[in-house]
């Protein structure tokens, strides 16, 4: 082979290589595996009636916290809510102010915390779920100020609540924020804050929103619903009846 | 001239010299480390002979099973296929970390943060463990009997 020949085929492989990457028809080592989540066709989705949530309760965060290990310090500034209640107060004075409120992650179709996350940890599964591998998270707290709900929380110090031994805790360093439970949906339960309310008020529902025939589809169709800033453009999932303002 | 420049040689040798050493000590901590893990005889408590083998032969778990846990865990975290092999399926079999897998770890001065959110049992009731040991009673009776007591 003689100079030009080389040139030639270096050429060749170095214009040839990327194309059959892209064009997939080298067979490439972790190449995009489908997903398995068995609910891909479904997208979770919750209704929370304001009407018939009890302003002084507190069951869901409690049943949550239970469920999910997750972190009370006993300081506002370490402690960690997967689900909370807030006041949120409307702009137009008229409209006022709504108490107790319960406030979790919205699972966004389009989450800003999974785009900002710089190495993957937060994702979107196929069934819409918005969940945090703490595996990978380096916690940097990008999600934290990209979510426009403050549902994400970081663990500032190690927690030492482990109530349910069957799932796991997190540890000092990692952000978090509720996934709906995902492991008890998997199974075919109910997430534990749902299961507490329903034997209390009713007021949350989880559902499929792709079923047209779900409670939360129907209680969608049938009731005035706002989702929490909906001009951000994020697609929340977690639907509100009774909420005050536009 | 000449004397510069075996001075200068002679800086250069000190500087490699000094390079070397400093090179080696990661090998050699490394090296140390794994000729301990080779040599050193832990005690570990292997489980009952009616559950014959582990998901994999003996030798390969023994070096490469945080491989397995990882990519079982790669499976399910990210793309939602569980299998078989869990970390509390160990615990079926190794029910006592203290006993089983911080022998080695210790060994090799590893600190896996698995267990940091992962439950499983460290120090259940020596007793129980014995009981365990001179099968009069299974390794879930024994965990279960173990968690009662914390």
């Amino acid at each position: 082979m003689d100079r030009r020949d080389f040139l030639k085929r270096s050429g060749v492989f170095l214009v040839g290589a990327p194309c059959a990457y892209v064009l997939h028809v080298l067979p490439v080592s972790g190449a995009r595996a489908s997903s398995g989540h068995a609910t891909a066709t479904r997208r979770w989705g919750m209704v929370i009636d304001l009407h018939k949530c009890l302003e002084d309760c507190t069951a869901c965060v409690e049943s949550c916290r239970h469920e999910n290990n997750v972190a009370l310090h006993g300081d506002e500034r370490w402690d960690v809510y997967w689900i909370r209640k807030v006041d949120i107060e409307s702009k137009e004075p008229a409209v006022g102010t709504e108490e107790s409120v319960p406030l979790l992650c919205n699972h966004c179709d389009d989450p800003p915390c999974a785009l900002v996350c710089p190495v993957q940890a937060t994702y979107r599964r196929d069934d819409g779920i918005v969940i945090v591998d703490h595996h990978r998270c380096i916690g940097c707290r990008y999600c934290m100020i990209a979510c426009p709900y403050n549902a994400r929380f970081f663990n500032y110090k190690e927690n030492h609540d482990w109530h349910n031994k069957n799932y796991p805790k997190r540890s000092h360093g990692v952000a978090e924020a509720c996934n709906f439970c995902a492991h008890r949906l998997d199974d075919g339960r109910l997430p534990a804050c749902v299961e507490t309310c329903q034997g209390i008020a009713g007021a949350l529902t989880i559902g499929d929103l792709n079923d047209p025939h779900s409670e939360v589809s129907r209680l969608i169709a049938d009731n005035p619903v706002k989702r929490l800033r909906e001009d951000f453009g994020t697609e929340p999932k977690v639907y509100y009846i009774g909420l005050p303002g536009r | 001239m000449s004397r510069r420049r075996t001075f200068a040689d002679k800086r250069s040798v000190l500087a490699v010299s000094v390079l070397v050493v400093f090179a080696a000590i990661p090998l050699l901590s490394s090296l140390i480390s794994y000729v301990t893990a080779r040599s050193a005889q832990p005690f570990l408590e292997m489980p009952d002979p009616k559950y014959e083998n582990c998901v994999r032969e003996t030798e390969y778990m023994r070096y490469h099973h945080w491989e397995l846990l990882a990519e079982v865990r790669e499976d399910f975290v990210r793309h939602g296929k569980r299998g078989d092999i869990t970390l509390s399926g160990c615990k079926e079999c190794h029910p006592n970390r203290e006993r089983f897998c911080n022998q080695c770890h210790n060994a090799v001065n590893l600190t896996p943060d698995c267990f940091g959110c992962h439950y499983y049992p460290e120090t259940p009731e020596a007793e129980l463990m014995e009981t365990y040991l001179n099968g009069k009673t299974t390794a879930p009776a024994a965990i279960a009997a173990a968690e009662r007591n914390r």
